[in-house]
């Protein structure tokens, strides 16, 4: 039955590498009827690392939320396809070792199934990562914006298995 | 002076950096600063209940949860005078098997064999040796699976409480994990012999081991922490021989032994001191391979970890068979205030939690000793060792020798394929 997931990555009390993870819940709570749709599966994993191949098993399409720092201004959100996943990894870095890109990649050469998913990355430029801060203001300002992004990916996934 | 830097990291929060210091050509100084200690989570910790410890303490090193979670429990529990319940014992061995057989799997095949291979990456490898990767990704799913399927998830399981867990997964659930188990068991069996055949550099130094040291079991969760050169102490004492001291020119704490020379924790301390706790599965496997012990290579750790696989494999299908929840999955407990120590394997090394806490059950002193806090000196050192043919080599070879020996440790960075900036630096005596 499940369709689709959503996977905020990151890591709590660790400033602005939580953002993919509070963006994802900024988006459950601003949007519930969509996030309770039983055809989504919402997940936040911190450094799941090569464990989000796992939370690919079954589905069609994901949208993965991450904080990432390729030196854009904070706050910045890059968005991001399959397709695009050599690019992305190499121009702009996840905010942590085994990021998203590195492990998509190598999932989907491992694994043809996952070539056949539809995956959407939503990149949230991210700048304060000492152990204890919170999200710095730049950040913190773009949650909703990455909210709406989030939101704007899931109808745009579930018009396409629609149709 | 003579500096060299190099960019590009894969991991952003504590840039990595390696120093080597040179007087008339010759290697004096090492330091390396990979490592962030846990001293905003002690401070975080304080006037916390104690059931939030084992969920805060999870987040210092995402790699291994687990181990955070049960030597924060067993610290809380022994500051209570209470002890979890054999089946509650038994489910947490279980699920620490999960942990080293993710962490294990990840590190062997994706993190280290890359570098024996000649390979930048695990790309690269997967390219060239397809079956190792996948292989690699299917046992450390099952890893995943032992958590998930106990913990409830596993990225951060919840099910560990103070006292025990919050509730048993059913055993169904379990037995259904066996078909894997044993797939993985064979397949590891398979790859200790290919282990000892990877063409591992040469470098030897006399360690100082230290594990935990049980007689009866090959040493996780309980037992005593022993040293391969003096013998074992209570973990009670363990900071009256272990201590950390303020490395020089830096704010990281390095711990040594109290006469400040160095030791080593992880798998290859773990293996010499306790391979006669080993199963006759694993050793089998080790004699199959004609392993020698004991091993004083930092490269032939993956050695140690492809014998531990073994181990906790043929442990969990031990232990789920074995699977009977009966009673309460926690104690109740009684709060009054304490202090209690503990120290359990992680699959990187010994990790030592002691906390104090007072009559309502909330924390008042945190002290966290991480297994890559203990071993930073020990790398350093080999470093040293190394650095006379690193300053030979080009910048971009020299980063690489250098991340190729730190890797080999499994410090808690070493998901980044490159995270070294290197300084050389001629000083004047």
């Amino acid at each position: 039955m499940t369709r689709l997931a959503v996977i905020g990555i990151g890591q709590s009390l660790r400033g602005d590498d939580a953002v993919g993870l509070e963006a994802v819940q900024t988006w459950r709570l601003s949007h519930p009827q969509t996030a309770q749709r039983p055809e989504i599966r919402v997940i936040t994993a911190e450094l799941p690392g090569l464990s989000v191949l796992d939370m690919l098993e079954g589905i069609e399409a994901a949208i993965i939320v991450d904080a990432v720092h390729g030196g854009a201004e904070p706050g910045r959100l890059h968005r991001a396809r399959s397709e695009d996943l050599e690019a992305f990894a190499t121009s702009s870095k996840s905010a942590h070792g085994w990021g998203a890109a590195e492990t998509l990649r190598l999932g989907r050469e491992m694994d043809p199934n996952l070539r056949r998913l539809d995956i959407r990355i939503i990149g949230i430029e991210a700048v304060e990562f000492t152990v204890g801060s919170s999200l710095s203001p730049a950040v913190r300002e773009a949650l909703p914006r990455a909210s709406t992004a989030i939101q704007q990916q899931v109808e745009s996934l579930l018009e396409r298995k629609e149709a | 002076m003579k500096t060299i830097t190099v960019p590009a990291l894969a991991r952003v929060e504590g840039e990595g950096g390696l120093y080597i210091g040179l007087q008339s050509g010759k290697a004096v100084e090492v330091r390396l600063d990979i490592y962030e200690p846990p001293r905003f989570f002690e401070g975080f910790l304080l006037d916390r209940f104690l059931q939030e410890v084992p969920d805060i303490t999870a987040r210092i090193c995402g790699i291994c949860p687990v181990a955070y979670q049960m030597s924060s429990a067993l610290a809380l529990e022994a500051a209570l005078g209470v002890k979890a319940t054999p089946q509650a014992d038994s489910l947490r061995r279980l699920m620490y098997c999960g942990e080293y057989i993710e962490s294990h799997a990840l590190h062997i095949f994706m993190l280290q064999a890359p570098d024996l291979f000649g390979k930048e990456s695990a790309f690269e490898l997967a390219a060239a040796a397809p079956q190792i990767v996948a292989n690699a990704l299917r046992l450390k799913k099952i890893g995943n699976r032992i958590l998930s399927t106990i913990g409830g998830r596993s990225v951060h399981p919840v099910n560990v409480c103070v006292g025990g867990f919050h509730s048993w997964p059913e055993a169904a659930t379990l037995t259904a994990l066996l078909p894997e188990l044993e797939w993985g068991l064979k397949t590891c069996t398979e790859y200790v012999e290919w282990a000892a055949g990877l063409p591992y550099p040469a470098l030897e130094s006399d360690y100082e081991c230290v594990a935990l040291h049980n007689e009866h079991e090959y040493g996780v969760l309980h037992g005593e922490v022993r040293s391969s050169k003096r013998g074992g102490i209570p973990v009670q004492e363990f900071e009256t021989r272990y201590i950390e001291v303020q490395a020089k020119h830096s704010n990281a704490l390095h711990s040594r032994t109290v006469e400040k020379s160095t030791y080593l924790v992880g798998p290859l301390a773990r293996l010499n001191i306790n391979h006669e706790q080993l199963g006759p599965k694993a050793q089998q496997a080790l004699r199959k391979a004609k392993i020698a012990l004991p091993i004083r290579n930092p490269y032939k750790a993956l050695l140690a970890r492809a014998v531990e696989l073994v181990q906790f494999f043929d442990e969990s299908i031990e232990l789920v068979k074995a699977y009977k929840p009966e009673g309460p999955a926690h104690l109740e407990l009684q709060l009054h205030e304490g202090e209690g120590a503990a120290a359990t394997e992680a699959p990187r090394g010994l990790l030592y939690h002691r906390y104090k806490i007072d009559g309502r059950g909330l924390i008042r002193f945190a002290k966290i000793t991480p297994p890559t806090a203990q071993n930073l000196p020990r790398i350093e050192a080999d470093l040293l060792a190394l650095a006379p043919a690193l300053v030979e080599m080009s910048e971009d070879e020299a980063t690489r020798k250098a991340e190729d020996l730190v890797r080999s440790y499994d410090p808690c960075i070493s998901c980044a394929t490159h995270f070294l900036k290197l300084k050389v630096e001629e000083t004047r005596s």
